[in-house]
């Protein structure tokens, strides 16, 4: 019995491995069949290599002002493509009559039977992949679109390919353009957009694609790489105050009908730049952002009279002058250093205390005094200058920085004259934002921050580098006593000097005007660069300020005429705008910012559009179309809500009409209670899905 | 040399062939894992392409260490061992249904807390089941025709399990079905039964479909297959791999569709054998599993209980089973299923499983070399026949 037993096992054993060597026998047959058989058509598909690896791009990172509003965006726009092959027979004959009717109201360029004809040859032809229509939709339309026939079957029944295609979408229009900047696609531009190109792109992924007649089809594969999205780039920009700056220039401009101008407002202590306009001539009348003056090469001028500042810091620092010491400066044009020179109102101001040189600007009395003081040593006033920062570039965190033009008297074209015409800020080069540092360095004591425009690069809300004028290594570069004697000097300009035009009854303010000739050809002609440079209020200074009014036609030439009037505006509007100069309310302030929309669940794509518009700033965490909202300092992070096939949906937190899509999707019946958005639902999430179960939500 | 030998004879008991077989697969497993995965491990852009050939290499050591193991063990205390396997393997699965990691869409995954390591009950599952019904099969030889006794109890084991299994991953679970009812056959259940079993798990298996969550994959992934107008996606790019490999291959490391196949390193590593060795390489591994199926056979005819032969049977007919199914689909001869290629495939914690698998089916020839080499010693030849049935008694009445 027990030998039988064995002996059968045995047999049947044999029996199987036979059946498994026959399945064996059948792979390798099959292998040989294509190898030789089928081998041409399969190397020949090979050869045609339909499979390449594309690029996909990395959604670009945004530009925040100092409140977090998005000042620069990469909103999804939508191609639409359609694989004519995928639907099937009943939906597309249905379909395919309404469809190519509302294509041909959509866009507005071919009959309703061109559109029917251009996808019925395509689905004949068995061509997987043709394009609707090149143009770019927006979110709403592609939205639309996807609630059309065959089209709402989906990818995947009914064949539509949405390609999505960022744009760069700047929601205050021009504001800031220039300092914002731009970056083409191959990697040429300006601004910060161009600056932190490397933060902001992120880093692309790669997805296999087959290529077809007329584009590439994408196809799902688990060797794709999926691209990184770039960091946001928080400014020191603040908006209102940017918006300002612009008007005010804007109107300076066209009222003097100037070839460009710009505007820089800096908080003292912190170096960080709240507004920076820059506008030039585009046409009579017209200003645009084409050019970063304050910043660049272009704006780099001969400062003028605004550089009597550092004439007269180098002087206090050397000697022990005061603003009351006097000086002759004779009445009219006066030999110095063996060449002439006069005052810019032709006159002369007799004998006058240093203040009163500086608050009337007199060069002579400003040339007098250095050429007495550092005549026979001019090297050791180019040293102050070194000393104070003016020779060097400030080490501004955008690309293109002007670099100052200092001569020394080593230099060969150094000569008599030299010392004297720089000490009034001529036979020198230095841009906008260097000058602005300088004045800023005394509004703060004498200590001066290099000038910071990125605040944070962050990866939502997760900062990955932070930046603060301490990180740039602030110096100090005068005594206190200096800057004591300096002040007293800028804000005698704006009591009774140059500046008048500056002048509030509310607040005080300290300044320096500048009104410089032009060169042409190698000489001055008739064109001047009117300036305005300065800080308030002037017993507790919290910004500076420069203005830039270049070659003014409508008769003003004066730094106090053209100049002035744009600080004034900008400083009425600062101090009126901040409330810390005012009483101690800035806690309201920020509660303000950090409220949030009642945002909790709901379509990502959906929430991202409304948050984007409301200026929120969002962040991923999940590709998935459902989404939870959580919130993150200032910003939102949707987190993962995947719904499952045949699993109850967790609709906590949506809206009724998301939930109602949601839950109806997954072929549930809905009961609501109570009204606003779901607050708890009847069956627990994740549980299978028994068909025609009722789902009882509750809303609140 | 001698020294080596006698080393290697004193602890690698068993099967030296079965040895030898294993050791030449895990080094073909090192060299195509590597080179199917290096080009995806680069082009993710980490750089580090050994990161995977260290950690394919070391799981692949650690698969062994539990397969030697397993093999030091007798195994007549895996009948024991399975029974434990089962009931702990039923909670695991329930709990992978409903928290476990979802990987493609079917949550088949438990990652263990401390260690963090994914791990799929349904490994654990089929070793325990298959160890099981060989045990049940073995002890019932004498009335194996009872359905109360010997019917029902496998049928509902095998249901349960399978049917737990195919909730997640049907191909999976139809596999363990079929190797199960193979085993009854070889087990000497009659074929009216395993019809009617077949018939019970068409029903069930339609069932456990219907409430899991991968109805839609298979019924799309049969829908493709049975399409003759239009090749897949991955099969086209096999088809490719395979006839572009030629009869000698492209060489070690020059495949080019290692960048379009999905999971080369997995699911069409076959594809890539070919592509890479050639038919020659594919002739070579297919062969390699038959001789793999051939010396766990021949434990049957030696072995001198049942459960020993039936145990070997059915551990090395479900590793076998899954490669054909697995290079069935590389080449085209059905639809996609996502299994591994076993003993080839890149593969976490069921490298460990299969290890424990071959470990059982050494320790089962090895135990049948010591029982014959006593029993020349000692007894005389003619006692082998008898000892094979007083076993089997012994069993039988042990129960």
């Amino acid at each position: 019995m027990a030998k039988n037993i064995k002996k059968s096992i045995v047999t049947r054993v044999r029996v199987a491995f036979l059946a498994i060597c026959l399945f064996a026998v059948a792979i390798v047959a099959k292998v040989v069949h294509v190898q030789f058989f089928e081998g041409k058509k399969w190397a020949q598909l090979q050869k045609e290599s339909r499979m390449i690896y594309l690029p996909v791009y990395a959604t670009r990172g945004n530009v925040l002002s100092d409140n977090e509003s998005i000042m620069a965006t990469s909103l999804p726009f939508y191609r639409v493509a359609f694989d004519p092959t995928i639907c099937d027979e009943k939906h597309f004959n249905k379909g395919i009559d309404s469809l190519a009717l509302l294509l041909s109201r959509f866009y507005r360029d071919k009959s309703a039977e061109g559109y029917r004809r251009k996808i019925k040859n395509a689905r004949l032809a068995k061509r997987r992949y043709i394009r609707i229509h090149s143009r770019q939709l927006n979110y709403q339309e592609k939205k639309m679109m996807a609630s059309w026939p065959i089209f709402r079957e989906g990818k995947n029944k009914g064949g539509v390919i949405f390609e999505k295609v960022d744009k760069r979408f700047r929601p205050f229009g021009t504001l800031a353009q220039r300092t914002i900047g731009r970056i083409t696609e191959d990697k040429k531009g300006s601004g910060l957009e161009y600056t932190y190109n490397s933060y902001l792109a992120g880093k692309d992924g790669e997805a296999l694609f087959e290529r077809m007649a007329g584009g590439n089809k994408p196809i799902y594969n688990a060797t794709d790489v999926k691209p990184l999205p770039g960091y946001d780039l928080k400014t020191t920009i603040d908006i209102n105050l940017q918006d300002v700056a612009e008007n005010a220039l804007y109107k300076a401009l066209v009222a003097n009908n100037a070839q460009y101008g710009c505007v820089v407002l800096m908080e003292v202590k912190t170096g960080e730049i709240k507004a920076i306009a820059n506008l030039g001539k585009a046409g009579e009348g017209v200003y645009v952002e084409n050019y970063n003056y304050a910043v660049g090469n272009h704006g780099r001028t001969e400062p003028g009279s605004t550089f009597k500042l550092a004439s007269m810091m180098a002087l206090f620092e050397e000697t022990n002058l005061t603003p009351s010491d006097t000086i002759d400066t004779g009445h009219g044009r006066q030999l110095i250093a063996g060449k002439a020179m006069g005052e810019a109102t032709g006159g002369g101001y007799g004998k006058i205390s240093v203040g009163q040189v500086f608050e009337k600007s007199s060069n002579v009395g400003t040339a007098k005094l250095i050429e007495q003081h550092f005549g026979t040593q001019p090297q050791k006033f180019v040293d102050y200058l070194h000393e104070f920062g003016l020779s060097k570039p400030l080490g501004f965190q955008m690309h293109g920085e002007a670099k100052p033009f200092i001569r020394t008297p080593a230099d060969v074209s150094w000569s008599r004259t030299s010392l004297s015409r720089m000490s009034i800020g001529y036979g020198l080069k230095i841009s906008p934002l260097q000058t602005l540092a300088f004045y800023n360095a005394v509004a703060n004591n004498g200590i001066k921050v290099t000038p910071i425009i990125v605040k944070e690069i962050r990866k939502g809300s997760t900062v990955i580098e932070s930046f603060d004028a301490q990180d740039f290594n602030p110096t100090r570069i005068c005594s206190e006593e200096t800057v004591k004697k300096l002040r007293v000097l800028m804000e005698g300009v704006v009591e009774h000097g140059t500046g008048k035009h500056v002048k509030s009854q509310y607040y005080k303010v300290a300044g320096k005007t500048g009104t410089s000739w032009k060169i042409k050809n190698g000489k001055y002609i008739k064109d001047y660069s009117t300036s305005f440079a300065g800080y308030f209020p002037a017993d507790n200074p919290k910004y500076s300020c420069i203005v830039i009014i270049d070659t003014p036609k409508s008769g003003r030439i004066y730094g106090g005429d053209v100049a002035a009037p744009v600080f004034r505006e900008l400083a009425d509007k600062a101090y009126a705008r901040d409330l810390s100069l005012h009483k101690p309310l800035a806690t309201r302030v920020i509660t303000d910012r950090q409220k949030l929309p009642p945002v909790k669940a709901g379509n990502q794509e959906e929430l991202t559009l409304i948050t984007n518009k409301l200026g929120i700033s969002t962040h991923n965490k999940s590709e998935e179309e459902w989404v939870k909202a959580d919130s993150q300092g200032h910003s939102l992070i949707w987190k993962s809500n995947k719904l499952m096939v045949g699993r109850v949906p967790d609709v906590a937190g949506m809206t009724l009409r998301d939930a109602l899509f949601v839950l109806g999707n997954q072929g549930l019946k809905v009961q609501t209670e109570g009204k606003g958005r779901v607050q708890a639902q009847s069956l627990e999430p994740g549980t299978p899905i028994k068909k025609g179960s009722i789902i009882t939500i509750k809303l609140s | 040399m001698t020294k080596v030998k006698g080393w290697l004879q004193d602890n690698l008991k068993g099967d030296p062939i079965l040895w030898g077989i294993v050791i030449a697969f895990s080094l073909i497993s090192i060299l195509v894992v590597y080179s199917a995965i290096g080009t995806l491990a680069y082009r993710k852009g980490q750089g580090n392409t050994e990161f995977f050939l260290f950690k394919h290499t070391g799981l692949i050591v650690v698969g062994l260490i539990f397969m030697w193991f397993a093999h030091k063990i007798n195994y007549r205390y895996y009948s024991r061992l399975s029974l434990i396997g089962l009931l702990l393997s039923v909670p695991l699965l329930l709990f992978a249904w409903k928290f476990g990691t979802t990987v493609n869409e079917a949550s088949r995954w438990i990652v263990i807390p401390v260690i963090k390591q994914t791990f799929q009950p349904s490994d654990l599952a089929k070793l325990a089941l298959i160890t099981h019904l060989a045990s049940m099969l073995s002890k019932r030889q004498l009335n194996i025709d009872n359905i109360k006794e010997t019917i029902i109890p496998m049928l509902f084991w095998v249901g349960l399990i399978c049917g737990l299994i195919a909730l997640m991953n049907i191909s999976t679970g139809l596999l363990l079905f079929l190797t199960c009812m193979l085993l009854m056959f070889i087990g000497r259940v009659p074929m009216k039964y395993i019809m009617m079993q077949i018939l019970v798990g068409a029903i069930a298996g339609s069932l456990s479909l219907a409430l899991g969550q991968r109805m839609n994959t298979a019924i799309s992934r049969i829908e493709n297959f049975m399409d003759k107008d239009e090749t897949v996606f991955q099969l086209e790019q096999s088809y490719i791999a395979i006839a572009t490999g030629d009869i000698f291959g492209k060489g070690p490391g020059k495949s080019d569709q290692r960048n379009f196949l999905p999971l080369p390193y997995s699911d069409f590593i076959y594809a890539i054998i070919i592509e890479e060795y050639g038919l020659i390489g594919g002739v070579l591994v297919v062969f390699l599993y038959l001789a793999f199926l051939y010396r766990g056979m021949v434990a049957v005819s030696r072995s001198y209980g049942a459960f020993g032969g039936l145990l070997s049977a059915g551990l090395s007919f479900s590793l076998v089973i899954q490669a054909m199914v697995n290079m069935g689909v590389a080449v085209g001869l059905g639809p996609i299923t996502g299994l591994p290629l076993p003993l080839l495939s890149m593969g976490g914690t069921s490298l460990i499983f299969t290890g424990i698998s071959i470990g059982i089916i050494l320790s089962v020839s090895r135990s049948e070399a010591e029982l014959a080499a006593s029993s020349t010693k000692g007894n005389s030849p003619g006692n082998i026949k008898t000892n094979f049935s007083s076993k089997m008694v012994a069993h039988v009445s042990s129960n």
